[in-house]
């Protein structure tokens, strides 16, 4: 389903999700429908003669509101980190889908949408903590089977620095600069997180896919041209 | 004509300060006005995107207030005025203007300690003396709030800084609460079970700090089941109003009532009732 489509021929229809753009008089309509108990219908006028619509993964921060920029996974069963070691652990993260109209030289977000209900969490105390999308996860030593308009899937490689055992429970990311791939099968993102001690640990995002010909998705906060540098998270408030 | 204009221009006003001087110094001002302000509005268009709201209007007010102050070094000498002689004027003249514009430096310091303090910022929801609303801007005199009603509301900043200030939107988390009542024949562990569920269906009631929902006391009509529940501080108020409303129909749509007060009385006697 993800990939670029010309704007005239953009049609997307699934069991309970239609994508699609239609002409009418002079002008395109973009429309998307889901279909649950409460059916959501979306609708864009789209004013232009041709581009693209880019249909991707996003970061996963923006619905039903954009009030943070931070992903928290839950591990349902947490990990005991041995001293010194370093290995992979897959986990699954939420998907948002973002529609991207491109043009010549620009582009721009005209949809975003996800089919999981979006919760969020209080990382830290209420005073210095921060905002995070909450996701809870179980933890796979490899990759797990995964619809991949619902969920990707997280390479985590866990560097334990600390010389002490410790208990891993959760992961905190800043999504900015996330690298998101996908193919038709598999959406994914390869992440590390460096324990330093019993309550810090640095998170970053790598830039390589999960595997190979994996397509790179366009990034929100790319398309949206915000200053981002890319950079770790200091997870500070326990691990 | 000419010789008109030029004699005009030469005309002393006062001291050795001529027309042309005073003209050149109202010119330079002007000058300085606008290059502030076309210097600002540019800077504002560049970071607005980049930068805190409250962080890009302090550095444009410290821009624009600078240009305007070496503008009105630089011309002074222009209207005669000496800076070294002003030291020793401003002496007196700051003792006479000290006390007829003691409000006035009392809100300017009151002004600099809520900048360097930041108890608020430009766009927090705040509480001064009863005053509620949107912080709308803060000046070196005054801070401008907004309140939920629309209305402007200048407030000195002697009194924002003498006040208990609430600040609602400083952390980023925030706590808010409910109290449903509900019959005594009800059952409350099915009650608090639904509004839980509610709770969790609920993306912006944060799973942590967890909600809190427990039977709290027994009142006069009702069960007292007390909801506690923690959203971010942005949307809060937006949480707190979509949560109660589907706590009433989903408990009602489960046979479980809020009831009317009422109370049960007992007579000592059979009661008779006559047609």
């Amino acid at each position: 389903m993800y990939g670029f489509y010309n704007l005239s021929e953009f049609s997307v229809i699934l069991d309970n999700l239609t994508l699609i753009v239609e002409k009418r008089d002079e002008f395109y309509i973009y429309r998307r429908v889901i279909e649950s108990d409460v059916s959501e219908v979306k609708e864009r006028i789209i004013l232009g003669k041709d581009g693209k619509v880019i249909l991707n993964p996003v970061e996963p921060v923006n619905l039903p509101k954009e009030i943070t920029n931070y992903l928290q996974i839950k591990f349902r069963r947490s990990i005991v980190s041995e001293p010194g070691s370093s290995f992979s652990v897959f986990l699954t993260f939420p998907l948002e889908i973002g529609v991207f109209l491109a043009g010549k030289k620009s582009m721009e977000v005209i949809d975003i949408f996800g089919l999981t209900k979006p919760k969020y969490t209080l990382y830290g105390n209420p005073r210095n903590g921060i905002i995070c999308r909450y996701w809870e996860s179980d933890v796979f030593s490899k990759i797990p089977e995964t619809n991949p308009l619902e969920e990707g899937v997280m390479e985590l490689r866990i560097v334990n620095e600390s010389g002490e055992w410790q208990e891993v429970s959760m992961v905190v990311f800043d999504i900015y600069g996330m690298k998101i791939f996908y193919d038709k099968e598999l959406v994914g993102s390869r992440t590390t997180m460096t324990i330093h001690s019993e309550k810090v640990a640095e998170t970053d995002f790598l830039v390589y896919p999960l595997k190979k010909k994996m397509s790179k998705s366009v990034e929100l906060y790319t398309a949206r041209k915000l200053p981002v540098i890319g950079k770790g998270f200091v997870m500070e408030w326990g691990i | 004509m000419i010789d008109i204009i030029v004699d005009v221009l030469n005309r002393n006003i006062y001291g050795d300060v001529t027309v042309s001087d005073f003209l050149v110094a109202m010119a330079v001002m002007a000058g300085a006005t606008v290059i502030a302000r076309i210097i600002t509005t540019n800077l504002r268009r560049t970071l607005v995107d980049k930068m805190k709201r409250d962080q890009l209007e302090l550095i444009l007010k410290v821009i624009y207030f600078v240009i305007i102050i070496i503008a009105f070094l630089a011309v002074l000498p222009l209207l005669g005025l000496n800076l070294s002689g002003l030291l020793v004027a401003g002496g007196i003249a700051g003792i006479v203007i000290g006390f007829a514009s003691q409000s006035v430096v009392s809100n300017l310091i009151s002004g600099i300690f809520l900048l360097s303090e930041k108890p608020i910022k430009i766009g927090d929801q705040i509480n001064v003396d009863g005053i509620a609303g949107f912080v709308e801007d803060i000046n070196i005199l005054s801070t401008i709030v907004r309140t939920y009603d629309g209305l402007y509301v200048r407030l000195p900043n002697e009194k924002v800084f003498s006040s208990n200030i609430t600040n609602y939107v400083a952390h980023v988390a925030r706590r808010f609460e409910y109290v449903v009542g509900i019959r005594y024949s009800d059952d409350a562990e099915r009650a608090i079970e639904i509004i839980k569920g509610l709770i969790e269906k609920h993306p912006f009631a944060l799973k942590n700090p967890e909600p809190q929902v427990f039977v709290d006391n027994f009142g006069d009509s009702s069960v007292n089941i007390v909801v506690r529940i923690w959203a971010p501080s942005a949307v809060w108020y937006d949480v707190k109003m979509e949560i109660l409303w589907k706590i009433k129909k989903e408990l009602e749509a489960n046979g479980i009532q809020i009831p009317f007060p009422q109370r049960t009385l007992w007579f000592a006697n059979e009661l008779n009732v006559r047609k």
